[in-house]
C-alpha cells in the first residue's frame, strides 16, 4: 500500500521551501520523492524525526542535511508507528515508554537510594573498617592531640592518678590507654582513636562519687574500644560517595539536597555510637562492683547543671531518654557493688 | 518611479519542550549513565541537546543538533589524555624538585587552553546546528583568538581587572561575529563600557535593595546579550530584541524554587523548560533577511575536543 502526499522538502543547500509528492511504503518503510534532479528513497529507520504540534520533521544524510516537514494527520501517525517499530536505539527505545512509566522508575529508584542508604552504607562503612589497621587510627589520634592540645594547660599531677585510677580497672581495652586531665571550666570529655582519654576539670568538679567517674571512663573507652571514630568516618565517607556517583550526573540541585540529607544522617548515627558506648560503659562499671547508679547520676548532675549544654551531651539531646534506658537497665541487670577504697582516695586526688 | 521599500518581514522564535518530556530524557540518560558507570555521559549529552535543539523553532521549524555521542566521546579520550599530561608535567616537575616552575607550567598550560577550548567549542557546536538543514558555523581563526586572548588577559591583569569587562565584551564580539547561518553573518555590537557601568550599577542596587535588585540586574545583562546582536546579509539584517523585564525574572526564580524545593530536585525539568519558554518567548526578531533564501556555506566539522574541554572545565556557552 502506498500513500501519495505533498510535503515541503529542503535539499540542504539552501532554505527554499519545495513542495514535493511522497510516496510512504509501509512495508519496506520507505519514503520516495522526486525532486528537481533525481529520485529520493528514504529508510525510515535512517532518518531522525522531530514531532512538532501539527506536523513532524524527518532529518536525512550526515553531511548534506536534508528534511522534510510533513503535516498531513494520518501520514504522521504512519510514519511514526513505523518509526517505532524500527528503532533499534536503546535511547529511543527507552524513551518510548513515555512519562507515567519514567516518573515510575525515578520514584523507584529515589526509594532504592534511600533503602540502600539507611541500611547498605552503614553496612559498609563498618565493614570496611576491619580493613582499616589500627595503626591509622592511632596516626588520625596522633595529629588530633598534637594540633588540639597545643595552647592547653595539662595537669600533670591529676593526670598523673587519673592514670592510676584507670589502672584499677578492668576496661576491656585493647590497646594501651592514657588518660591526660587538662585545666579547663568546660564540662567535656571525649576520646580519640589512638586510645588518649581527655578529661577536663569541669566535668570532674560536677562529680560527687567515684562511681561517676567510673561511669564517664567507662562510656569514653568504649568510643576506642569500638573504633567508632573511624567508623563514622568510613561511614560519612562512603555515604558522601554514594550520593555524589548517583545523584551527581542528575543534576546539582538533587545532589546538594543529598549532601544535606547526608550530614543529617551522620547526626542520628552518632547517636547510635552513644547508645552502643553507654550500653559498654554500663558493661565496664558492672564488671568492676561498681555501682552502676554512678552512671545515670552522672547524666542527671550534667542535665541539671546550670552550664551552657555540656559539650560530651550536646551531640546528642536526648539525654533524658538515656537516662531512662539506663534506669531500666539498672533494674534488669544483675549486679554487685564491691567498694573499692583505692579509687575512692585517688578519685579524692583527682577531684 | 516606485521607490521600493525593503519588506519588512515576521519572524518568531519558540521553545516547544515540556517538563516532562524533558524529565524522560533526563531519567533515561541517567539511568544509562549510572548502568554504563558514567561512559554514557556523552551519549546522554547529544541526546539531551537534540531534544533541546529540536524543540526550539524559527518560524515554525526545528532547529537540530547533529552531534553524536560517539564524536563526543572521542573528543572525551583526547581531553583525558591533555588533561594527564598536563598533570604528568605538574608531577615531573615536582619530582625534579622544582615545584613552582611546576605549578607555574600547570596553570599557564590551563590557560592556554581556554581559548583553544572555545574556539574548538564553537567551531563543533556551530558545525552541528542547522535550521532547514542550513548548518551555522564559526569562522574565527585560532591564533588570532588565542592572541586576544592573552593581550585582553594582560591588559585585565594590569588594570587590577578593571579591563575584564572589555575583555568579556571583546571576547564576545570576536566569537558571535564569527558566526555564521548559512550565508548570514552574525554581529555583535555591545561595548565594554556599557558592561562595565552596568555591572557597577547592578552591583550597588543589588547590595542597597538587600538582593531584590539582582533581578533587574539580570535583565539588563540579558538586554545587553540580546539586543546587540544583528544578522546580516546583502545588506539586509534582523536585530534581536529582548522584552524580558525584572519582574519576569523574580516570578520565574520563585516559582522554579518552589517547583524545585518541593519535588527534592525532581521537578528541575520542568523549571528548565519553564526557563527557556520564557526567554525565547521574550526574543523579538526584526528585520528584512529573507529566511526562505538562505545558501549552505558552512562546513562540516565533527571534532568535539573543544566541546569536550569546555564542558569539564564549566565554561557556559554563550549561545
Amino acid at each position: 500500500m502506498a500513500e501519495q502526499l505533498t510535503a515541503i522538502f529542503y535539499d540542504g543547500k539552501s532554505s527554499v521551501p519545495r513542495t514535493v509528492h511522497l510516496y510512504f511504503d509501509k512495508q519496506k518503510g520507505i519514503l520516495s520523492f522526486q525532486t528537481e534532479n533525481q529520485e529520493q528513497l528514504w529508510e525510515i529507520k535512517s532518518v531522525t524525526l522531530t514531532s512538532n504540534k501539527n506536523s513532524i520533521t524527518l532529518q536525512h544524510g550526515k553531511a548534506l542535511f536534508q528534511q522534510l516537514v510533513i503535516d498531513d494527520p494520518e501520514l504522521i501517525v504512519a510514519i511514526e508507528s513505523s518509526k517505532r517499530a524500527a528503532t533499534t536505539n536503546l535511547y529511543q527505545r527507552l524513551i518510548n515508554y513515555g512519562f507515567p512509566l519514567h516518573a515510575l522508575v525515578a520514584l523507584l529508584i529515589l526509594g532504592l537510594i534511600v533503602l540502600s542508604y539507611l541500611y547498605v552504607v552503614p553496612w559498609i562503612g563498618e565493614k570496611s573498617v576491619a580493613l582499616i589497621p589500627e595503626e591509622y587510627d592511632n596516626k588520625l589520634g596522633d595529629a588530633f592531640f598534637d594540633q588540639n592540645m597545643m595552647f592547653t594547660s595539662v595537669d600533670t599531677a591529676r593526670s598523673k592518678a587519673l592514670n592510676q585510677f584507670a589502672q584499677e580497672l578492668k576496661l576491656n581495652n585493647t590497646k594501651k590507654l592514657h588518660f591526660t586531665v587538662v585545666t579547663s571550666e568546660t564540662v567535656n570529655a571525649f576520646a580519640l582513636p589512638n586510645g588518649n582519654i581527655v578529661v577536663y576539670t569541669g566535668i570532674l568538679k560536677e562529680m560527687k562519687s567515684y562511681d561517676e567517674l567510673v561511669a564517664l571512663l567507662g562510656h569514653e573507652v568504649s568510643h576506642v574500644n569500638e573504633r567508632h571514630a573511624m567508623k563514622m568516618m568510613c561511614r560519612n565517607l562512603s555515604g558522601y560517595l554514594l550520593i555524589s556517583t548517583i545523584l551527581g550526573d542528575v543534576n546539582g540541585v538533587m545532589a546538594t539536597i543529598g549532601d544535606n540529607i547526608n550530614s543529617l544522617q551522620s547526626l542520628s548515627f552518632s547517636r547510635a555510637f552513644e547508645q552502643q558506648a553507654d550500653r559498654e560503659g554500663f558493661k565496664i562499671v558492672v564488671a568492676n562492683k561498681v555501682n552502676p547508679r554512678g552512671v545515670s547520676n552522672l547524666f542527671k548532675r550534667l542535665e541539671d547543671a546550670d552550664f551552657a549544654v555540656p559539650e560530651f551531651l550536646s551531640s546528642h539531646p536526648m539525654t533524658k531518654e538515656r537516662i531512662r534506658y539506663i534506669d531500666k537497665m539498672i533494674k534488669t541487670e544483675s549486679y554487685q557493688i564491691l567498694e573499692n577504697p583505692k579509687l575512692k582516695s585517688l578519685f579524692k586526688v583527682i577531684k | 518611479m516606485e521607490v521600493i521599500s525593503p519588506k519588512v518581514r515576521n519572524y518568531q522564535l519558540r521553545f516547544h519542550g515540556t517538563g516532562s518530556a524533558f524529565f524522560s530524557v533526563i531519567i533515561v540518560n541517567w539511568l544509562l549513565t549510572v548502568i554504563t558507570l558514567g561512559l554514557y555521559y556523552p551519549w546522554a549529552k547529544a541526546n539531551k541537546l537534540k531534544y533541546l535543539y529540536g524543540e526550539t523553532s524559527l518560524n515554525d521549524d526545528r532547529f537540530a543538533f547533529h552531534g553524536t555521542g560517539k564524536e563526543m566521546f572521542k573528543g572525551f579520550i583526547k581531553v583525558l589524555i591533555l588533561f594527564a599530561l598536563i598533570y604528568g608535567l605538574l608531577f615531573l616537575f615536582i619530582y625534579l624538585q622544582m615545584p613552582i616552575i611546576g605549578i607555574l607550567v600547570f596553570y599557564c598550560a590551563f590557560l592556554a587552553i581556554l581559548p583553544l577550548a572555545i574556539h574548538g567549542a564553537y567551531r563543533y557546536r556551530m558545525s552541528r546546528t542547522s535550521w532547514r538543514g542550513i548548518r551555522f558555523g564559526y569562522r574565527g581563526q585560532r591564533n588570532e583568538l588565542f592572541a586576544s586572548f592573552f593581550k585582553w588577559l594582560l591588559l585585565t591583569i594590569i588594570t587590577f581587572g578593571i579591563y575584564g569587562s572589555w575583555m568579556h565584551v571583546n571576547l564576545r564580539r570576536y566569537v558571535l561575529g564569527n558566526v555564521r547561518f548559512g550565508d548570514i553573518e552574525f554581529e555583535y555590537r555591545g561595548d565594554g563600557g556599557d558592561y562595565f557601568l552596568l555591572n557597577l550599577k547592578g552591583y550597588f542596587l543589588t547590595i542597597i535593595t538587600f538582593g531584590i535588585y539582582i533581578f533587574w540586574w539580570q535583565k539588563e545583562l540579558f538586554d545587553f546579550y540580546v539586543n546587540n546582536l544583528w544578522l546580516e546579509k546583502d545588506g539586509e539584517s534582523i536585530q534581536l530584541n529582548s522584552t524580558v523585564t525584572g519582574g519576569g525574572f523574580f516570578q520565574l526564580a520563585i516559582v522554579n524554587l518552589l517547583i524545585i524545593v518541593f519535588t527534592l530536585g525532581l521537578g528541575y525539568a520542568w523549571a528548565a523548560t519553564r526557563t527557556l519558554e520564557y526567554l525565547f518567548d521574550n526574543i523579538i526578531l526584526e528585520g528584512n533577511i529573507d529566511l526562505d533564501s538562505i545558501n549552505q556555506t558552512e562546513d562540516n566539522f565533527n571534532d568535539a575536543t573543544g566541546e569536550d574541554v569546555s564542558d569539564m572545565l564549566d565554561l557556559d556557552f554563550v549561545m
